[in-house]
């Protein structure tokens, strides 16, 4: 009885984040410094409205909100692999420099290769799994505790800003603007923007699902896991590329969005408990919502103006790290 | 038959095992004791592949077992290691049911042969009513016979477990190597790392003593508190009782 009613009440939370996320996506498009209506919506997207609306439906805000629906997923889910391959809840792609090293790379192939777009992906996906291996060896080689491997990750991150402030510098006539960049936003972006980094976002993401079983023997430490016959050492690898694969592009189009890769699996693990297999598509849902609502807020509190949509995440996501680390302290259990 | 030969194993220039040689036959208990860092946990997880042997092998039924894939060799030995770690809020029955990972294809979905085998294993641990309960909100006893349950659901000939009964009162000591007994009658090979003298000899067909990471003798229980071995390793006096349900030894 316990089971059935835990599972209808499963259920019922995610029929409430796939709702959210539907409300959530057609909020997006229709609200902005100019609102659009419902009908007008499907209008512009089937090439029926009006060319005002069709340019702002599908020339602007369809890929803005794809975008942040898709770096919703990719953050959420690399958060959800990152604190299991590391075996810490406060590891996300942010937390442990990923981002930052994604950032820094994507800011290097806007120096070295200014014209060709396409490149950012990849370097953004290089610059996020050296962070990645760099904090991971830390965490694996050294009997170093939980906290102190989230200093290093800060400590890795704040170097790595620093780098690309200062490749910013030493190059003033690089076409970015830096400060949404750090900050994290979704304006302006098209379809072209976001092409290769989607196919990067959703292949993770399927891999991610498919290794969610290996994910949860992790979580049962390394000792158990091997002595079910999984492969340790390379299912973490796998975890770890896919991770680094998932903020690469994320950062490449979206600059260092933070804290949504560390809220949303922790929500969700509220929500629907630790087992991967639920755990992740489940963030991925929320997480897209999440950044979506982000930016959506970030372009409609001071319309017709709008701020880095990383801005209001991080008003949210700010605090909600001091309530974890603040729970740590205290002793009680949030441990991926 | 589980054997190793000649096996010497380092780390850092540490001899950690030197030059093991013993076999652990089918249907027979066999309990390894020592004392504490004489290698005794090192000689069985060597066993998972998590460290290169230096020297020698280890066979299973005649074939080098550390050359089998990491499937193969968790379908044919499972081994509980000590340190373990919980997933908070993941049910018993999940837990379990992860014993039968090696078995399961790409798609990871259980057959309805592997269900009753998770729901068997859980009944032979007693488990069964915390089926649908969070592992991690169990008590010391019960927690220990779910991952012993996850041991059974992988239906393995030969069974290893590392310290199965720390931490645990008598009566959860006496059920879960109760359970380790019942596989040995049924034809297993079982083989337990033990800190509990007295417990080892009383449950074990046959005792492996270790010091100093080597394997000092091996024999049945009577056969080493005749030769005296025991009170010369561990520096104790060893006594046997005997009545109608057993045979009892106290230090």
């Amino acid at each position: 009885m316990i089971t059935d009613k835990k599972i209808s009440v499963k259920t019922t939370y995610i029929f409430i984040l796939v709702a959210m996320l539907i409300l959530v996506f057609i909020l997006s498009l229709s609200l902005g410094s100019v609102s659009v209506s419902f009908g007008n919506i499907i209008n512009a997207l089937f090439g029926k409205g009006s060319s005002s609306s069709e340019v702002i439906i599908r020339g602007i805000r369809l890929p803005r909100v794809t975008g942040g629906l898709l770096a919703g997923v990719g953050l959420s889910v690399a958060g959800v692999v990152l604190q299991g391959v590391m075996n810490n809840a406060l590891a996300s792609p942010n937390t442990i420099g990923v981002g930052s090293g994604a950032g820094f790379f994507v800011m290097l192939s806007f120096i070295l290769f200014p014209a060709k777009v396409w490149l950012q992906p990849l370097f953004a996906f290089g610059g996020a799994l050296i962070a990645t291996l760099l904090i991971f060896a830390l965490a694996y080689f050294s009997d170093t505790s939980r906290i102190t491997i989230i200093l290093a990750g800060i400590t890795v991150s704040s170097f790595l800003s620093a780098g690309i402030n200062l490749l910013k510098t030493l190059n003033t006539d690089i076409a970015i603007n830096l400060n949404s960049f750090l900050v994290g936003s979704l304006s302006g972006i098209s379809f072209r923007d976001i092409a290769l980094p989607s196919f990067g976002i959703i292949t993770g993401f399927v891999i991610a699902v498919i290794m969610a079983k290996p994910l949860n023997m992790l979580g049962l430490g390394e000792d158990v896991a091997r002595s079910l016959g999984l492969r340790v050492g390379a299912v973490r690898f796998i975890l770890l590329v896919i991770s680094s694969v998932l903020a690469g592009c994320v950062v490449s189009y979206a600059g260092l969005l933070s804290f949504a890769g560390l809220i949303v699996p922790h929500i969700c693990r509220k929500l629907f408990g630790n087992d991967a297999r639920l755990l992740i598509p489940c963030s991925a849902i929320l997480g897209g919502s999440f950044v979506m609502l982000c930016d959506l807020l970030s372009r409609v509190v001071f319309a017709p103006y709008e701020f880095p949509a990383g801005i209001v995440m991080s008003f949210v996501g700010g605090p909600f790290f001091i309530y974890l680390l603040l729970r740590r302290k205290g002793g009680r259990r949030v441990n991926a | 038959m589980l054997e190793y030969k000649n096996v010497s194993l380092s780390c850092d220039g540490t001899e950690l095992l030197k030059n093991i040689n013993i076999g652990f036959k089918k249907g027979e208990l066999t309990t390894i004791i020592g004392p504490n860092g004489c290698g005794k946990t090192t000689l069985i997880q060597a066993l998972n592949g998590s460290s290169r042997l230096t020297a020698g092998e280890i066979l299973l039924d005649r074939e080098n077992y550390l050359s089998f894939k990491p499937r193969i060799r968790a379908e044919r030995l499972s081994f509980l290691p000590q340190i373990r770690q919980m997933i908070p809020t993941l049910s018993v029955r999940s837990l379990v049911s992860h014993g039968r990972f090696p078995r399961l294809g790409f798609s990871r979905k259980m057959s309805a042969h592997d269900k009753e085998l998770v729901e068997e294993a859980m009944r032979r641990a007693d488990v069964e009513k915390y089926a649908d309960q969070s592992a991690d909100t169990l008590s010391g006893g019960v927690r220990q016979r779910a991952f012993v349950a996850l041991q059974l659901a992988q239906d393995c000939d030969c069974v290893v477990a590392d310290e199965p009964t720390t931490y645990l009162d008598a009566p959860s000591q006496k059920q879960i190597l109760k359970i380790y007994r019942n596989l040995r009658d049924e034809g297993r090979t079982v083989i337990l790392v033990l800190h509990d003298i007295a417990k080892a000899l009383e449950i074990s067909d046959r005792v492996v003593v270790m010091n100093d990471r080597r394997i000092i003798t091996t024999g049945k229980p009577d056969e080493l508190i005749g030769s005296g071995i025991i009170d010369s390793v561990f520096g104790v006096k060893l006594k046997s009782f005997s009545d109608a349900d057993g045979k009892y030894y106290v230090l």
